[in-house]
């Protein structure tokens, strides 16, 4: 089924506030499982799968510890939305030439859309590579090459981001985006947890109503 | 030649802590630079055609009609549906699931496989599904207390009357026009690359246009159908007056704040056309007649206003006594003078109270389309460079930027109940936004993040401990609770307009001045508040019909003409 990346923006940013992210790492799910659907990538499917890995566990025990170094968490495995936040906070590093690496990270083609933020800020290609895989973004475009059973892993030991020369075979995004719908009901059964019960108070006195609105 | 007159003057954009208050920005009123104007002066320009290729609807009143819209290059499709909805089930609320009318704005001309897809999914809204090819979808309701007697007049052959036309305004309201990938639809990035879809909201104030028609067309058919060979044809003068109505609910004040870059679009091309003609050294007399005439106009419309809900009969009370008073200062002031929009717009600030100064502002700019039109083409907004958040700026710059931006939230007591009395949520029951009573339901679990002045004050205290050279990407790490204001900070340091200025969680807050601010950019006027949450207004009221649609007609037609004033 196709749905407009609106929807499955609207739809990943409710479901990730309902697995109890903070309102700002919800906004970064949303952008970034969007920027995946536009080039056909399983960013939903992916995002369920790590909602439902990380269900309301603090964030600060799936981040890095430090920024210095290799990027490790306390918990053992890094969280991708989490870690590629702080790598797209962190752009002006690789601009320098350092490499960022994460270690042990769940889902790492969810770090993917982050490196596009920071080939916008850097002005140049950004590329992410675990395994066999290797993606490179000047923000707007991406090269994809890998396997798809690696690109779409639920764990990659090493993962690694940097500067990098330029694009070779891009891909321009499109503007709609296909989903299964048991992904979609995956999604939005997380989603729904940030909707309030209906109240009989709630109908009449939420929304403003008691006037007439039939005249 | 204008370049010349502004030369050596410089009027500076009025200060986003005076126009982001909520009292002003609920005091806003359509401008030139509001949608539905900006839409129709280019339909006029551009000479837009239009045609109705289908009206197959029985004498029930229910079918679908088909209007179509052909631009230079583009065809654009209203499909609509009637229905015949009983009155029980009447209602302008998000959690209504039938409505007397449907539609869907689609993208070309449809075929009959078109047709028969969206008669199975537009009809009940929500619940279904759309595509790529369809722009909006919305659902509009009779006003039940003017279609019936337009219709038993027309069908007995007697024109209906227009006071009762006046004092509603409308024959059906919508109650939702959802665009930007609702539903299915066509995302706007899309189509924002076609020129007549770059300023905001222009599907929608099209689809709008085009249901002005319908409506027009379907009393009409009704009336033929009661009445026979003795029905009148509804007079060309009475249906000009009939806009379309709207009803607007607590979803659009969310808006607003969910979209600081778009928001800071609208505000600061209006301050910067403000500015520009405050800078004017000297006024033409033919510049001077126009403005005098458009504020006479702007009285009259204001006389013909009408709201019994309390908070705006006071708001009215001061716009007709603003109006007077300038009227009457003009009497006595030579725009002839050096520097006459600069001088009057101060006298205005001194004497007029919001309602006044913002009427003022808005009419200042129709005699200078020529200076002020093309910043429509500045309303839109791309958030991509924007959502990113900077993470090497240190947490001392962070902190100047709260200082300045949010100094009023910085100064607010939110340990104080009724500086947070509210909360913002989402209901399950067909996800209506709702504002509730924090301590008093058991909302808060649900609460959306619409209250950027707390949320600052939170952040600007969990930095105080922090030295001021660490960069924000450390503290984020520690504390990503705080990613989501930081990043509106890092916005608002950009955007200066991005952020209404106010507490939007206040035991006081009025969601209706939301609301007017976001609806007097469509170019609504005559809001008529009907609690402190929701809002009816009238667009296109005095609006050409596609058919009368050209370049004299296009523009000033939300000013009531003098002569109607009967």
């Amino acid at each position: 089924m196709t749905f407009s990346l609106n929807e499955i923006e609207a739809m990943s940013k409710r479901a990730a506030r309902g697995a109890g992210l903070p309102w700002g790492l919800c906004e970064e799910a949303a952008k970034g499982t969007r920027w995946l659907a536009s080039f056909g990538l399983p960013g939903p499917a992916l995002l369920a799968d790590l909602l439902e890995l990380n269900d309301r566990l603090p964030p600060v025990d799936l981040s890095p510890i430090s920024l210095s170094g290799d990027w490790r968490a306390p918990a053992g495995r890094l969280s991708p939305l989490i870690a590629g936040s702080a790598m797209s906070d962190s752009a002006m590093r690789m601009d320098q030439g350092d490499t960022i690496t994460m270690v042990n990270v769940s889902f790492p083609l969810l770090v993917v859309p982050f490196a596009s933020g920071a080939a916008l800020r850097l002005q140049g290609a950004v590329t992410v590579e675990w395994g066999d895989v290797h993606l490179t973004t000047d923000g707007l475009n991406l090269c994809i090459q890998g396997p798809d059973a690696a690109l779409n892993a639920a764990h990659a030991n090493s993962l690694r981001c940097f500067a990098s020369a330029g694009m070779t075979a891009p891909k321009a995004p499109v503007v709609r985006g296909t989903l299964d719908s048991d992904v979609a009901a995956r999604l939005n059964a997380f989603a729904h947890r940030t909707y309030a019960p209906a109240t009989e108070q709630s109908r009449l006195l939420g929304a403003g109503a008691g006037l007439s609105d039939n005249d | 030649m204008t370049q010349e007159r502004q030369a050596g003057r410089h009027v500076p954009l009025r200060d986003p802590r005076d126009v982001m208050r909520l009292a002003r920005l609920g005091a806003l009123h359509q401008s030139r630079l509001s949608f539905m104007r900006i839409l129709t002066r280019r339909m006029a320009r551009e000479n837009w055609r239009f045609n109705r290729t289908a009206f197959e609807i029985n004498t029930q009143g229910v079918g679908h009609a088909v209007y179509t819209a052909h631009t230079p290059t583009r065809s654009y499709s209203l499909v609509a549906f009637a229905h015949d909805l009983p009155p029980e089930q009447r209602s302008d609320r998000v959690i209504a699931t039938a409505w007397d009318a449907t539609f869907t704005l689609f993208d070309g001309v449809p075929t009959a496989d078109d047709i028969t897809r969206l008669s199975q999914n537009v009809p009940l809204q929500e619940a279904g599904r759309v595509s790529q090819t369809e722009l909006s979808v919305s659902r509009a309701n009779r006003s039940v207390r003017l279609w019936e007697h337009v219709v038993a007049s027309l069908a007995a052959g007697d024109q209906p009357d227009m006071a009762r036309i006046k004092a509603v305004g409308y024959l059906m309201r919508t109650t939702a026009v959802y665009g930007s990938g609702k539903l299915g639809a066509a995302d706007r990035e899309m189509i924002a690359d076609r020129p007549e879809f770059n300023p905001p909201f222009q599907v929608e104030m099209l689809s709008v246009f085009l249901t002005r028609a319908f409506v027009r067309d379907l009393v009409q058919h009704m009336a033929n159908t009661r009445g026979g060979d003795q029905t009148a044809t509804l007079d060309g003068n009475i249906s000009r007056h009939m806009g379309i109505g709207n009803s607007t609910g607590l979803g659009m004040a969310p808006f607003l704040l969910n979209h600081p870059v778009l928001f800071n679009n609208w505000v600061a091309a209006r301050e910067e056309a403000l500015a520009r003609v405050r800078a004017i050294k000297a006024a033409r007399d033919g510049e001077i007649t126009l403005f005098e005439q458009m504020l006479d106009r702007s009285a009259l419309s204001a006389q013909q206003w009408h709201s019994d809900h309390p908070i705006q009969i006071k708001k009215l009370a001061q716009l007709r006594a603003d109006l007077d008073q300038l009227r009457a200062h003009l009497d006595s002031t030579d725009l002839r003078a050096p520097d006459p929009w600069d001088t009057l717009y101060l006298w205005a600030e001194a004497n007029l109270s919001l309602e006044g100064q913002e009427c003022l502002a808005s009419l200042l700019l129709e005699p200078y389309g020529a200076l002020v039109d093309e910043l429509s083409e500045h309303m839109a907004a791309d958030n991509t460079p924007t959502f990113r958040i900077a993470g090497a700026m240190t947490l001392g710059a962070l902190r100047g930027i709260l200082e300045t931006d949010y100094g009023w939230a910085l100064n607010t007591d939110w340990s104080a109940p009724e500086n947070r009395a509210r909360a913002w949520y989402v209901s399950e029951e067909k996800l209506e936004p709702r504002l509730g009573d924090r301590f008093k339901e058991a909302i808060e679990d649900y609460e959306q993040p619409l209250a950027p002045g707390r949320d600052a004050a939170t952040l600007f205290a969990a930095i105080a401990h922090w030295p001021d050279d660490t960069p924000v990407a450390e503290f984020l790490l520690r504390h990503p609770e705080h990613r989501h204001i930081l990043r509106r900070a890092q916005i608002v340091n950009r955007a200066p307009y991005a952020e209404i200025r106010d507490n939007t969680i206040a035991e006081t807050v009025l969601p209706i001045d939301m609301l007017r601010c976001k609806l007097a950019f469509f170019g609504a006027s005559h809001f008529d508040p009907r609690s402190d949450r929701w809002v009816r207004i009238c667009m296109y009221g005095g609006a050409p019909f596609p058919e009368d649609l050209c370049p004299d007609t296009a523009d000033t037609w939300v000013y009531p003409q003098l002569e109607d004033d009967t």
